[in-house]
């Protein structure tokens, strides 16, 4: 079901893309009434990276997310993590295929409310059979500074907490690719600066590729690059970011024409 | 009221419940009515009023339970919307009304939808009395008054009864562990315990014989439902099976004991009650075909009470356990979209609802045939000679099969019908 992609020699090519979008397009709904999503977009993101992904309500931003991560098929297009196709297939192959590939960090944390921190950390590796590493899930939560609430619920922490929960089972797998969406949606200021923090620290310290997608421009300026979304098409990209000059962009997206990235 | 319109869905449940116990009630209060027609003799009165007495007490009783249940199943998920109306400025009061109007509404669309049924199995069910000679063959059936009214009421009462108890339960938030509970969980078990005991002190071929152990049966099995909880708890703790399905759905009914208790409490019921009765009662017709006598006509009536008696238990018992289990797996939709985004396949999650399943039959099973046994046992002893009447395998096989099938092919079919949902959506619908 998956082909591995022709990979680039190390010598000739940049540097081994982590994701790569190639023309995808998704729309929802059926004939007249069908709304286009995704419209042709072509991405590459290379390994060890920061993204954030912006744009306004509408504008595709959480369908990309889901046709790159494999939580959705795109219509057409071809969508490839760490150099593997991803060709459809059912949704145990598409879970197959995420599991060790793709972390997942969500607003809504999505922790399972009858597990404890620890047991919600471990939790991928047990569902794909891995082994788990005792010592190493108690490193990973002490690194996001859980390693005194081990055996707590999620509904008795706080959201930070719960936040960083989700980012220390998203790194636990050691996944190629981390997508983050909105996980800063649901935090005050002080927690989200530290769940961002430790998104960063993912890609410098861990060598982790991380795509966040988010509507507030300070969580997307904690990124390497933004990636401007409008209509179902990229519409620019912005290089070491700054909050205003985020916001500076956004507020002037309908604007322009640029395409490609 | 615009509320049943939009969801009918949710309150067919109710509707069903209703509409059986409506029809059982009715069916057997007709026999009332039969038997205060002019011309009836005696004999055929009293054998008609005893069905009418204790089934219809019966009936009652299920039907307060079985609405209960629905019921309160369908408050817990309506929970957002209460609250929402509360906040709304709706008073507690209001949302008294609204709930108990509606239960009530339904209660009389199923009472009214159950009268024709139930004339039909009236007439049914006398044909069934003159054909084994308890009721004389120019007994006419006749669905009168009483029928009509006590179906109406019975079913209005425990309908609106069952809500009120259902919006309490639900507005109270936090369920008393209670004392209560444990203190009628003991007394269930003592009064059972003694019941069963009380047996040996009646001779072989006293009628009476099979109502200590019937009772003792039953009530035993309801001790053991009250402490239901307590049960599973003990259970999980000496489990651990391999596999991630395995591991999560323990881990999930260890922090979910308290919920599941009332699908636990259907399960141990229903086998107890049914083993016992059906492998007394088939004990006593082979022991009475042995002695070579001809069954008395208040022992004919006892047996056909017997098998219709099991007969409502398991189908409103069903119902209770087929509806619990459907609500409680529906509404995991949410749960289901997190373990698949955390990486469980399809297959692993309906792995997980299968391995709860199999945990609540095999524990409900275990506790309702101990509660059955209790009470075969000494009856066996007492009527027979043997210690375990080899009846009772066969009547065990066909309820525990009938036990597992209801509970594992409801949440199963149910788990797989909402994992049709995409998980991000099944995640995001709820939140």
């Amino acid at each position: 079901m998956f082909r591995n992609g022709a990979r680039r020699d190390h010598d000739t090519g940049p540097a081994p893309e982590a994701l790569r979008l190639v023309k995808v397009t998704k729309s929802y709904g059926t004939a007249d009434s069908a709304v286009t999503a995704l419209d042709g977009v072509t991405l590459g993101l290379g390994r060890g990276t920061f993204t954030a992904v912006m744009g306004p309500s509408g504008s595709g931003k959480s369908t990309l997310l889901q046709c790159a991560a494999g939580l959705d098929r795109p219509d057409s297009g071809i969508v490839r993590v760490d150099g593997t196709e991803l060709t459809g297939g059912s949704e145990a192959e598409l879970t197959k295929f995420r599991r060790g590939r793709i972390g997942f960090v969500f607003q809504q944390y999505n922790l399972l409310e009858t597990l404890t921190v620890v047991q919600n950390t471990v939790l991928p590796l047990k569902l794909a059979g891995r082994r788990v590493d005792r010592a190493r899930v108690r490193e990973t939560l002490a690194a996001v500074g859980l390693g005194d609430r081990l055996g707590h619920r999620p509904d008795q922490l706080s959201g930070g907490q719960r936040q960083r929960v989700a980012i220390a089972r998203a790194l636990v797998t050691e996944p190629r690719v981390i997508f983050a969406d909105e996980p800063t949606g649901a935090l005050d200021t002080r927690s989200a600066r530290e769940v961002l923090a430790l998104l960063r620290q993912a890609v410098r310290v861990h060598g982790r590729t991380v795509v966040m997608v988010t509507h507030d421009p300070v969580a997307a300026s904690y990124a390497d690059s933004v990636l401007f979304l409008a209509d179902g098409r990229l519409a620019g990209r912005l290089d070491a970011p700054t909050a205003d000059a985020v916001a500076e962009r956004l507020a002037h997206l309908g604007d322009e024409t640029t395409a490609g990235v | 009221m615009r509320s049943i319109r939009q969801r009918p869905g949710r309150f067919l449940a109710t509707l069903l419940s209703a509409f059986l116990g409506a029809a059982v009630i009715m069916t057997f209060n007709s026999m009332h009515d039969t038997a205060g027609r002019p011309g009836v003799d005696p004999v055929s009165a009293e054998t008609l009023r005893t069905a009418a007495g204790v089934v219809g007490g019966y009936g009652t009783l299920l039907v307060f339970f079985a609405v209960a249940s629905t019921l309160t199943v369908n408050v817990r998920q309506r929970a957002a919307e209460l609250e929402l109306l509360r906040c709304s400025g709706a008073t507690p009061a209001q949302l008294k009304r609204m709930v108990v109007g509606e239960a009530a509404v339904v209660a009389l669309v199923g009472a009214a939808l159950a009268v024709v049924p139930a004339v039909l199995g009236g007439r049914l069910l006398l044909e069934v009395f003159r054909d084994s000679g308890q009721v004389a063959g120019s007994v006419d059936h006749s669905f009168g008054v009483i029928a009509l009214m006590s179906g109406i009421d019975i079913t209005l009462l425990a309908s609106a009864g069952a809500a009120f108890l259902a919006l309490r339960r639900a507005t109270r938030g936090r369920r008393r562990h209670g004392r209560a509970r444990s203190f009628l969980a003991y007394g269930a078990l003592a009064a059972g315990t003694a019941a069963v005991c009380s047996t040996f002190a009646f001779s072989a071929t006293d009628g009476a014989l099979m109502a200590p152990p019937a009772y003792g049966a039953i009530l035993l099995s309801v001790g053991l439902a009250l402490m239901a909880p307590r049960l599973l708890e003990g259970v999980l703790g000496r489990l651990a099976p391999g596999g991630a399905s395995g591991w999560l759905a323990v881990r999930n009914l260890r922090q979910r004991a308290g919920d599941l208790a009332g699908i636990l409490m259907s399960l141990i019921l229903f086998t107890a009650v049914s083993t016992a009765t059906l492998t007394m009662q088939a004990v006593e017709s082979d022991a009475v075909a042995a002695s070579g006598l001809v069954k008395s006509v208040d022992a004919k009536n006892l047996e056909t009470l017997n098998f219709t008696v099991v007969g409502i238990i398991v189908v409103f018992v069903c119902v209770m356990l087929v509806n619990s289990l459907y609500a409680a797996t529906t509404y995991r939709g949410r749960e289901f979209g997190q373990q698949r985004l955390a990486g469980a396949t399809p297959g692993q999650v309906l792995g997980v609802v299968g391995a709860e399943g199999l945990v609540l039959t095999v524990v409900g099973l275990l506790f309702g045939t101990l509660a059955a046994l209790a009470g075969i046992v000494p009856f066996t002893v007492v009527r027979g000679d043997a210690v375990l009447p080899e009846q009772v395998f066969g009547v065990w096989a066909a309820v525990a099969s009938i036990g597992a099938a209801a509970t594992l092919g409801t949440s199963l079919a149910t788990a797989r019908r909402v994992l049709r949902t995409p998980a991000v959506r099944a995640v995001a619908a709820t939140a």
